[in-house]
């Protein structure tokens, strides 16, 4: 019986997106019934496999048709349910829900909302197939239907320009990633002639030749660009913005979990790469640049959804950093920090959507003062900001908390300077994360009130009630750190290890043995949460990157004379201020010191994000490109 | 030669990738795209094909007799091209749909123009 509940769950969805789509125009009442009752019955499906799989610790196989492995081949297509897997499903499953119900409210004024609900439905059938799937190319088509369900839904309220504009990025840049997918799918099969993942790893045993080497590049490279990790994510920040916010929420929540999904499940289970060094220091690399590039660019912008959006890629950053080290307590980190970013970032974007609904405008220069009129929203914003800032006791503060601790732990044991410095990076990250938020928190729902937003009301009760849901769920992850360690993550990180297990209930029992694959073993995942020492050690690190950051930064005073070149009344020494008569300090301004002191750096950075799809194209094949060469001289 | 194959597949890939990130008529991106996505359905049919071997369709009598040949061109990449085709297809649909409503809003089809989403 249980074994055919997720691909039940996969289905469901899909049917559900059809019946919307027949059914769908005879009334609003069965077009939004539908939409949420299969969404509500596939929720209830993957919770039901919380027991069998995270605390039994079974491994549910499914194969399509019956289509049984002959002879040791894999022949049909596969889903296999591990714990890691299962982990993923029950985030997008979560994401998918509360969004569905958001939109029941958000939704209240746009056309073709038969449409949306279609869409929505193909989108999470989609991600959630991709989690649950054993079937390397099954994998690619639920990419491909993601990536599709995704533009289509960026360009949903496709009177904005700007949404078209996104939708069309999206398109380009996400089909450039699919395709090198394919190509590495397609050379995986020239050298294993099978599909199933179970099979793939015990037959490349973490050998590589240089087929697969070239096919490890390209499906990383592609489900990087799935993931956003830096120089990936220039489709993230504008399909983000543009969409309605609550698909910025699943964008965020789940689709690019997905990716970070993809890319666990490649490197540790079906190459079983991360043993080597090499290939630690590429994702750690990458992990620390787009943290760091993520939220410097978050800094920068004055829309709240498009800040969210590069806080999002900055996230996933920590994520990739983590899950890049190859250790337990890594792994156990990144898991718990993409699980809290799915919940604290689901719940910010679906604040900014109230606050969308409420005022009308995401632009943080003509918001403000809306503590009085939306003290829920408030509340939430607030949960979420601390959360994402890691302020205890909240998700954000444990999981950032592991993080530091397994990167931290990692430059001890290996001495390697690169990790130290990553480990830093993280840190001043953090900090640069709660700037940007007392920004926000000072520009929206704080400071002085813009006379044009007057008559703004709180959101209805269907809108409140996931934004509640989820920064309830906020604060009892941060407060049951050690349930969630137990139930959730150990086996989760214990499945990304324990390749042996996923091989054997796939292909047969005794398979992986016979292969010669031998489990990467799993040292328990200790980590102390409320150590002093480390406590002390935090506040040390700390205080030398802020120092760091501060000597670094070269004194603008006196340096503007007035009439000088690049003068502007805000920046000048005694008399500074707005020339307007109606301008709040803050607004997007609160850190102008930061700004101008790191004006060279973000000339740069701004200019290379110029909006020109082809410039996205060529950093996306750069990115490829040095992620291959990386993976040919240290693999060969 | 099945070599050639190799060679064009990676030749249509790149050359795509090239379009992609030097053109800039949004319509010329697209096609772009469709040629990575022809050197991708090259590679694939390439991989699985046998120089020699016949079609994979028999009787299972033939089979278990031993008269059927035994060689023959592997059929999954054959089925997993199809896919690919149709979404490639799709693909390309979309995007000049994406591209008709791009030039009502902005009276254009050139990249440079399209971008108001920066910074």
């Amino acid at each position: 019986m249980i074994q055919h509940f997720p691909v039940m769950a996969v289905m469901l969805l899909f049917l559900g997106a059809f019946l919307v789509a027949i059914f769908g125009r005879i009334s609003p009442v069965i077009r939004d019934g539908i939409a949420i009752l299969i969404a509500t019955i596939s929720l209830v499906l993957i919770y039901a496999l919380i027991k069998p799989v995270m605390i039994d610790g079974q491994i549910i196989s499914y194969w399509m048709g019956n289509w049984e492995p002959v002879e040791g081949y894999a022949i049909g297509i596969g889903y296999e349910v591990d714990a890691l897997g299962l982990f993923f499903a029950l985030l997008v499953v979560t994401t998918f829900w509360l969004s569905g119900i958001y939109s029941l409210g958000y939704l209240k004024k746009d056309a073709n909302k038969m449409h949306y609900y279609t869409l929505y439905l193909m989108l999470s059938a989609s991600v959630l197939g991709l989690v649950l799937t054993g079937d390397l190319f099954n994998m690619f088509i639920m990419i491909e239907i993601m990536t599709f369900a995704s533009v289509a839904l960026t360009a949903f309220r496709n009177k904005q320009a700007i949404a078209l504009e996104a939708a069309f990025k999206y398109l380009v840049l996400g089909s450039i990633g699919s395709s090198m997918t394919l190509a590495g799918v397609a050379l995986m099969y020239r050298v294993c002639h099978t599909l199933n993942m179970a099979q793939i790893s015990s037959i490349i045993g973490g050998e590589f030749n240089l087929t697969t080497i070239m096919a490890f590049g390209l499906i990383v490279a592609g489900l990087g660009v799935k993931s956003y990790i830096v120089p990936f994510h220039t489709p993230a920040a504008d399909a983000y913005t543009a969409a309605p916010t609550s698909i910025s929420m699943i964008f965020s929540g789940m689709v690019n979990k997905a990716g970070v999904y993809g890319i666990i499940r490649m490197v540790y289970v079906v190459f079983r790469a991360m043993d080597r060094s090499s290939i630690q220091i590429l994702l750690v690399v990458f992990g620390a640049v787009t943290m760091f590039i993520g939220v410097t660019m978050a800094l920068a912008q004055h829309d709240f959804k498009r800040l969210l959006a590069f806080h999002s890629i900055s996230q996933i950053g920590y994520v990739i950093t983590a899950i890049g080290l190859g250790t337990a307590l890594g792994l156990n980190a990144g898991l718990f920090h993409a699980m809290n970013h799915t919940l604290f970032k689901g719940l910010l974007f679906l604040t900014a959507g109230a606050v969308l609904t409420a005022t009308g405008t995401t632009n943080l220069d003509k918001l403000g003062g809306l503590s009085k009129r939306m003290p829920v929203t408030t509340v939430c914003f607030l949960v979420g900001a601390f959360s994402i800032s890691g302020l205890p006791p909240f998700n954000g503060f444990a999981s950032k908390w592991m993080v530091y601790q397994a990167i931290y732990t990692k430059a001890v044991e290996s001495g390697n300077i690169l990790f130290a410095i990553a480990t830093i990076t993280a840190l001043i990250v953090s900090v640069m994360t709660l700037a940007s938020f007392i920004k926000v928190t000072q520009a929206v729902f704080f400071g002085q009130e813009n006379p044009e937003n007057a008559n703004a009301k709180e959101v209805p009760v269907i809108m409140q009630i996931p934004m509640v849901i989820m920064a309830v769920l906020c604060v009892l992850t941060g407060l049951f750190y050690n349930v969630v360690e137990k139930f959730l993550l150990a086996p989760a990180a214990g499945a990304a290890l324990g390749v042996s297990n996923y091989i054997d209930k796939m292909m047969g029992a005794g398979y992986a043995k016979a292969a010669g694959i031998t489990d990467i073993e799993a040292a328990p995942a200790a980590f102390s949460f409320w150590n002093p020492l480390v406590w002390l050690l935090l506040f040390v690190v700390v205080f030398l990157g802020v120092y760091i950051v501060m000597a670094t930064s070269k004194s603008t005073r006196g340096r503007m004379l007035e009439g000088g070149e690049g003068y502007d009344p805000k920046y000048a020494t005694f008399f500074s201020g707005e020339q307007e008569e109606f301008s709040q300090v803050g607004g997007s301004d609160l850190f102008w010191g930061f700004k101008t002191d790191w004006k060279g750096y973000y000339k740069v950075l701004q200019g290379l994000h110029s909006g020109i799809v082809t410039d996205y194209a060529s950093y996306i094949v750069m990115g490829a490109a040095i992620i291959i060469l990386v993976m040919f001289i240290c693999l060969r | 030669m099945i070599i050639v194959n190799y060679i064009a597949s990676v030749f249509l890939i790149v050359l795509g990738l090239y379009t992609v990130c030097t053109k800039k008529n949004l319509i010329k991106i697209v096609l772009g795209l469709g040629i990575t996505d022809y050197g991708i359905n090259l590679l694939i049919v390439s991989i699985g094909f046998n120089p020699g071997g016949t079609a994979p369709v028999y009787y299972l009598a033939d089979l278990l007799n031993g008269v059927a040949p035994n060689f023959f061109v592997d059929p999954v990449p054959q089925a997993l091209t199809l896919t690919s085709i149709v979404i490639g297809a799709c693909v390309d649909a979309m995007a000049l749909a994406l591209v008709i409503m791009i030039n009502r809003k902005y009276k254009s089809v050139d990249a440079d123009e399209i971008r108001r989403l920066n910074g």
